[in-house]
């Protein structure tokens, strides 16, 4: 090993690199925070006796509401089947207004068309009055 | 199998006493490349912090090929490129203050060593080339490890290595003959 090199790395060994232990405890802790998220916990086992206990409780409720719902519907009422009518019928107005028509289809488009033309020609006239009250130009 | 390839397996597994003896010999190597890297003290802790938790959560990726300092190296480096990279609009980061008087290396050495060599590589060097001369010299790396670590080419490491090499002999001399002429 040269000098330099000799030199280098004498002087970094005199570097204080010591970690405080508070810094060494957050590390750990970081760690096994991180360890956690990587192994979610397995549900813990449980005992035969357990499974036992459960069952039978669930086995015991599930009488006990048969027998409940069946002495509570001694006389029961015959269940309906079909909702009223008039429940619905209410709820639209059916009522409309009718079409005034006092000619024939023919007779009314007749009409239609000469009011049309009544009109063009009150608009032209209207056009032209405009047009000759205007003042001359200046030229 | 050796002692670590033991520990790197079991820590693979989720062991954290196995991680935590795995990187034992090499943390505080680690924190001492760091506080000549890092604005402060705190930033190097964190670094380092953040480092063991990225090597523990992706060490499932370790490929074999590489020695395990060198993919701690390779994790550190690029923690620490990211504190000290510039924000866009050029303002000036908060990890850019670093501390007050003075930057963590000098803290973490004694007043009667204040002629320690790698105070003249970080003043006379830049941060890629004092890195190499770091790995090279304090951490025994070969030249295309170093040269893998920093996505470099093998020759612009040698190259530097050794330019940064006469740049420090020349520091050394220097300081040598102040001393000589201090003591008469």
């Amino acid at each position: 090993m040269d000098k330099l090199a000799k030199r280098l790395r004498e002087d970094a060994d005199k570097i204080d690199a010591s970690l405080s232990p508070q810094f060494k405890e957050r590390l750990r802790a970081s760690l096994e925070n991180v360890s956690q998220e990587r192994t979610p916990a397995a549900p813990a086992r449980q005992s035969a006796g357990f499974w036992w206990a459960s069952s039978l409780t669930g086995i015991a409720a599930t009488l006990a509401v048969i027998v409940i719902s069946n002495l509570s519907l001694e006389n029961p009422e015959p269940a309906r089947t079909e909702p009223p009518a008039q429940q619905f019928a209410a709820q639209f107005d059916w009522r409309l207004q009718p079409a005034v028509l006092t000619q024939t289809l023919e007779q009314e488009l007749v009409a239609i068309q000469s009011d049309l033309r009544k009109a063009e020609r009150v608009v032209r006239d209207d056009i032209d009055q405009i047009v000759v009250d205007l003042p001359p130009e200046n030229p | 199998m050796s002692n670590e390839s033991a520990l790197i397996a079991a820590a693979k597994q989720g062991s954290v006493g196995a991680f935590t003896e795995l990187v034992g010999g090499y943390r505080e190597g680690l924190f001492r490349f760091l506080l000549t890297r890092a604005p402060s003290y705190a930033d190097a802790e964190d670094v380092l912090q953040d480092t063991m938790i990225n090597a523990y959560r992706y060490l499932h990726s370790y490929d074999a090929k590489w020695r395990f300092s060198t993919w701690l190296y390779r994790i550190a480096l690029n923690n620490i490129a990211r504190i000290r990279v510039p924000a866009p609009d050029g303002s000036v980061d908060v990890y850019d203050l670093g501390d007050e008087e003075g930057g963590p290396l000098e803290k973490c050495i004694a007043a009667s060593e204040i002629q320690n060599l790698w105070l003249s590589a970080q003043r006379v060097l830049n941060d890629e080339v004092f890195t190499a001369m770091w790995l090279r010299y304090v951490e025994d790396m070969s030249v295309n490890d170093i040269a893998a670590l920093l996505d470099r080419s093998i020759s612009w490491t040698k190259v530097n290595l050794m330019r940064a090499r006469k740049q420090l002999e020349s520091e050394l001399n220097q300081s040598l003959k102040t001393t000589s002429k201090a003591y008469g």
